[in-house]
């Protein structure tokens, strides 16, 4: 258990210590073996646990490494939990980590910096791990801060490009408004429960009334973190921007790590959070409100990443919409299936930008299929997967969400996450068509080049495809509850309303999702294919993402900027730099007047030694 | 004798000592100066010991003593090596010491 847990969690930061002290000594080979090994035997000891864990049933379980901070009241120890929730995370966070570690071997092949590379994903997984499976929010903190520490790393990994440097810090900072939040949040839970361990929060927590505004106040202070870290409205700027860094990071950031972070820790803390019904609907409005948006933004990109970027956003902002009805394990459910597909996604237009030299503009695209035709049905797969096309992964995990919303009575969130799922195949199948169907709009020259992905990027590519087609079947089994349900219900994530859907087709929202999607998906297949040539460009208001970023320019960085100008040009100068100055010249005046005692004359000394004994004499004898 | 007139003969040899450190610049008048003084103190010193009958103030001469010596060996050693240094004894001229 020990064993298990400690070999999973602290192999990756191993990795990253041998790459980063030998990235000089050893090869390519050796660079790209060390990382994948150290996140496979990962992923097989977290998969052993999970296998003890179905034989013999398992009790949640607290391992504590070491006293971190030993100060008197304060229970801040070192330690990590395990439960199915976590196990589950970690499963996700090691195994699509470990196939998008094997595709980047290839997506890489030609970068210098290969071992930095490997060093800092490793880190990423690292950090992610100590995040879900921490014991204590206070190391949860660590993993949540070092995610945002690898994010910063990894994003801004070509940093002699200036807009990737602008990427990564904007990552940062955006991050950091979030984590001020969640630091808060976790001061407060010292003051208020004197510990920062999870069991003994909920616990406590639990004594309060339902709807104590402190306790309102603690979990919207959690939730700023989670939007921050999962790239919700009004923090969300940063995810679209962070796809300067190489795409095989891209996926980790959006499959696997960093922004499942957010909802990880709703989930967790969600017996907190339904002790705090106003903060609960908080998130859910927060969520559905993102995921419409964000899905509007996506049908606007032109960029193949940033459209898949703000698939993100939305669908983030759909397991938002999940924890907002009180069906955490919808939401989990979801993280699972968007975990492989959009991984699967991002690979496969992986496959496509690596191929093509590095290009993401869809403009350049087109008619790609021929060149590609191994990675296009990949693509194609996680299209129709991410947009709830039955009976692939997404379809089961986003229908649930719907239909928790709907039999919640929360119609007005289920209109928006209804929209936002048929805006999901509309956008998807738009980025598929621009990129794979219609005329090649590339220069002769570049598409003579271009040829399919080799094998070491299929394969990877093509296990995802096949979690994203029989995925789904991890939340849905005839006739009785799915087996995620059933593992994660010890814990106490269950469904918010009635028992799941166990017969196929039964309900009439689960026909309006179905419909839904082909409509958005056959909508804009059509658009697309036959009209493609007769559409102009997209609206210059979901291009430009609704002025966001333009907004938070004027509104935030402008006047920012203008008083740092102040504070750097006119009062350091005049008062700080001058008071310093005249502190800096009296001292000088009075040196220089001192100056005059020291003559260097050996008689004037003597006669100063002689006043000064006369005076001892004098007071002595006085 | 008269302790009185002891004390007096050793305070004008004090302050002959001091009135030549202070007014005369030749390094060897300066070091004799220095001399009358320590001798000075021994006077004073062999005087009351005979006052008072006490030999402590004996054995502190002979200290005083020593270390004059010492010091003479000392001091004539820094004087020649002044005087090699710029051929003069004057003290005003050694002043590169100054602040």
């Amino acid at each position: 258990m020990l064993l298990g847990t400690c070999l999973g969690l602290f192999l990756p930061l191993a990795g990253f210590l041998i790459l980063m002290v030998s990235s000089n000594y050893i090869g390519r080979k050796l660079t790209g073996i060390i990382a994948c090994t150290t996140i496979f035997i990962a992923f097989i000891s977290f998969a052993s646990l999970l296998l003890i864990y179905t034989k013999n049933g398992m009790s949640p379980t607290t391992l504590t490494l070491y006293r971190w901070i030993p100060i008197e009241n304060i229970n801040a120890d070192f330690t990590l939990f395990i439960d199915p929730l976590s196990l589950l995370m970690a499963l996700i966070i090691t195994g699509v980590g470990f196939l998008i570690h094997l595709y980047s071997i290839g997506y890489m092949e030609h970068d210098e910096d290969f071992a930095r590379y490997f060093a800092c994903l490793n880190f990423f997984v690292f950090s992610m791990l100590l995040l879900v499976l921490a014991g204590q929010l206070i190391v949860l903190f660590v993993g949540w801060e070092g995610v945002g520490l690898a994010s910063y790393l990894l994003i801004g990994f070509y940093y002699y490009r200036p807009a990737a440097a602008q990427a990564a810090t904007k990552a940062f900072v955006v991050n950091r408004i979030g984590d001020f939040g969640f630091l808060l949040g976790l001061l407060l839970t010292f003051y208020l429960f004197g510990t920062s361990d999870i069991e003994e929060i909920i616990k406590r927590a639990g004594e309060y009334a339902v709807g104590a505004p402190i306790l309102i106040l603690l979990t919207l202070l959690y939730f700023i973190g989670a939007i921050g870290k999962s790239a919700q409205l009004p923090l969300h700027i940063w995810l679209p921007d962070a796809m300067e860094g190489p795409t095989p990071v891209s996926a980790l950031i959006h499959a696997a790590t960093m922004v499942t972070a957010g909802v990880y820790l709703v989930v967790r803390m969600h017996l907190v959070f339904m002790q705090a019904p106003i903060a609960l609907q908080i998130v859910g409005i927060i969520g559905g409100v993102t995921s419409l948006f964000a899905a509007l933004c996506a049908v606007g990109q032109l960029d193949l990443k940033r459209v898949l970027a703000y698939s993100t956003v939305s669908q983030l902002g759909l397991m938002f919409l999940a924890c907002g009805v009180g069906a955490f394990y919808a939401a989990m459910f979801h993280l699972t299936s968007h975990a492989f597909i959009k991984a699967l996604l991002f690979l496969s237009a992986g496959n496509v930008i690596h191929m093509m030299g590095g290009t993401t503009d869809m403009k350049k695209m087109g008619g790609l299929s021929k060149k590609f035709p191994k990675t296009h049905w990949l693509f194609l797969i996680g299209v129709l997967a991410l947009s709830g096309i039955p009976p692939f992964a997404a379809f089961f995990s986003k229908d649930l969400i719907l239909e928790q919303d709907y039999l919640a009575g929360y119609y007005t969130l289920y209109g928006i996450g209804l929209a936002a799922s048929i805006l999901t195949a509309f956008y998807l199948t738009r980025a598929y068509c621009l990129t794979f169907t219609g005329a090649p709009r590339l220069e002769d020259k570049i598409l003579k080049a271009t040829k399919e992905a080799p094998a070491i990027m299929l394969l990877p590519v093509a296990i995802l495809a096949l979690l994203s087609i029989f995925g789904g079947f991890l939340g849905f089994e005839f006739g009785k509850p799915p087996p995620l349900e059933r593992f994660l219900e010890e814990v106490g994530i269950t469904l918010a309303e009635s028992e799941p859907n166990i017969n196929l087709f039964l309900r009439p929202e689960t026909w309006m999702s179905i419909i839904g999607a082909i409509l958005g998906l056959g909508s804009s297949a059509l658009l697309y294919t036959l009209f493609a040539d007769r559409l102009g460009h997209p609206l210059s208001l979901l291009r430009k993402s609704f002025y966001i970023d333009e907004i938070y320019d004027k509104v935030f960085v402008k006047p920012l900027k203008a008083f740092a100008r102040l504070i750097a040009q006119i009062i350091e100068p005049k008062v700080f730099d001058n008071s310093i100055q005249a502190i800096v010249r009296a001292t000088w005046k009075i040196a220089h007047w001192l100056q005059n005692l020291q003559s260097g004359l050996i008689r004037s000394y003597v006669a100063w030694m002689i006043t000064g004994m006369v005076l001892l004499i004098a007071y002595f004898v006085s | 004798m008269d302790i009185s007139f002891l004390i007096f003969i050793s305070m004008a040899m004090f302050a002959i000592g001091i009135i030549g450190v202070l007014a005369m610049r030749n390094a060897l008048i300066f070091f004799l100066s220095i001399e009358l003084m320590l001798n000075a103190s021994n006077l004073l010193f062999v005087s009351f010991a005979r006052l008072w009958g006490n030999q402590i103030g004996l054995v502190w001469v002979f200290f005083v003593l020593v270390v004059a010596a010492s010091e003479a060996a000392v001091g004539l050693a820094i004087i020649i090596n002044l005087f090699r240094s710029k051929q003069v004894v004057d003290v005003d001229q050694y002043d590169v010491l100054r602040g």
